[in-house]
């Protein structure tokens, strides 16, 4: 009777080849190695976020999972347009705006529609119409406008306004 | 066993009794702060329905935290600013406030300053209150102003936080006619 054999050991179960795999050894180290580049990452470069609120609804629309790229501004400095998230006391809550005005620029808005330096802005991502009246304010060299993308409400009742860059944790991603 | 072996042992259990004893009597007083806003946010949420007398008692209770000239400061978009004064003002709105019947409030991203002295100290923070069953939270940055009254830490100042400005530095410094460096969201 002839029986083929491993090396004279018995060959690991179905069960235990797929929890721990052939080499337990090695799969411990894979696991502490994912764990490790999983805290990097999602502490360090991309943060996951809870999106909340209605501020940037129709693009946003609340309770989606989202992230942060927190490494987006590292060689270059934010854009009109972009997406950020910024921080409050720490970033365990933060305001999720897009950027309208960049530093030294002049803001205001006149009937609903965001001027820069007395110039109309165009804003392809505002889907609701408003009526916003608000004077212009002037950024210094480190600020930037921040204003959700839902302008339905009254602009008194929407949290929007100026940060200075150091305020901004990192581009939204998705 | 060697007698050197006893020594260490001694010496070992000797620093961490003394370590200890150190802790309990001379407290580090950002542990302390950071203690007694955890203990305040327990005390703001209401887990459910009270009785008049747990109202009443519970309010005390949070009062207890302010000093008796506790200055409170509230300016949130789409409300016209309002202010408390007195920890007796504040006392009655707690107990209006504690009718809700269910409220969670937590102190997130606690950033604590203490002045050289020790005596006060300045803490910078995000509230997060829900009222159970709806969707909505009410999110804001607030700096709290503390000092240290016959040993216990007390709230003496509360005022809310723009994270977003409505003037930026250069206006505000116009507006002050100030032209030094400063945050510009603490007002």
């Amino acid at each position: 009777m002839s029986m083929a054999t491993n090396g004279g050991s018995e060959a690991p179960p179905w069960l235990r080849t797929v929890l721990i795999g052939r080499n337990p050894k090695r799969t411990a180290i894979r696991i502490v190695v994912l764990i490790v580049v999983s805290i990097i990452v999602f502490r360090f470069i991309l943060l996951p976020i809870k999106v909340e609120g209605l501020s940037m609804m129709p693009a946003y629309k609340a309770n989606r999972v989202n992230f942060v790229n927190r490494v987006a501004y590292l060689f270059h400095a934010p854009a009109r347009g972009d997406v950020v998230a910024i921080r409050t006391s720490g970033i365990s809550i933060m305001f999720m705006k897009r950027i309208i005005a960049l530093p030294g620029e002049t803001v205001s808005f006149h009937n609903g529609h965001a001027m820069i330096n007395g110039n109309e802005l165009e804003e392809p991502y505002v889907r609701y119409a408003c009526n916003w009246e608000l004077p212009p304010r002037v950024l210094g060299q480190d600020e930037y406008y921040f204003v959700g993308d839902n302008r339905a409400m009254p602009a008194a009742d929407h949290t929007q306004g100026i940060a200075s860059r150091a305020k901004i944790v990192g581009k939204v991603l998705l | 066993m060697k007698a050197w072996v006893w020594r260490v042992a001694g010496a070992l259990a000797f620093i961490v009794i003394a370590g200890w004893l150190w802790i309990v009597f001379f407290p580090n007083p950002e542990h302390v702060i950071r203690k007694r806003l955890a203990e305040l946010s327990k005390s703001v949420s209401i887990s459910g329905k009270e009785s008049p007398l747990a109202v009443v008692a519970n309010a005390s209770r949070v009062a207890d935290f302010f000093t008796a000239d506790i200055e409170i400061r509230i300016d949130v978009p789409g409300a016209s600013a309002q202010a408390i004064n007195g920890r007796e003002e504040l006392f009655q709105i707690a107990q209006r406030v504690r009718m809700i019947g269910g409220l969670d409030v937590r102190f997130l991203d606690i950033n604590l300053t203490i002045a050289p002295d020790k005596k006060s100290a300045e803490a910078n923070l995000t509230l997060r209150a829900k009222v159970p069953g709806d969707r909505d939270q009410i999110v804001q940055e607030m700096k709290l102003l503390l000092n240290k009254l016959e040993g216990t830490w007390r709230i003496q100042r509360v005022e809310t936080v723009k994270t977003l400005s409505q003037l930026g530095k250069t206006e505000f410094a116009k507006l002050m006619n100030f032209d030094g460096d400063f945050n510009c969201c603490g007002f």
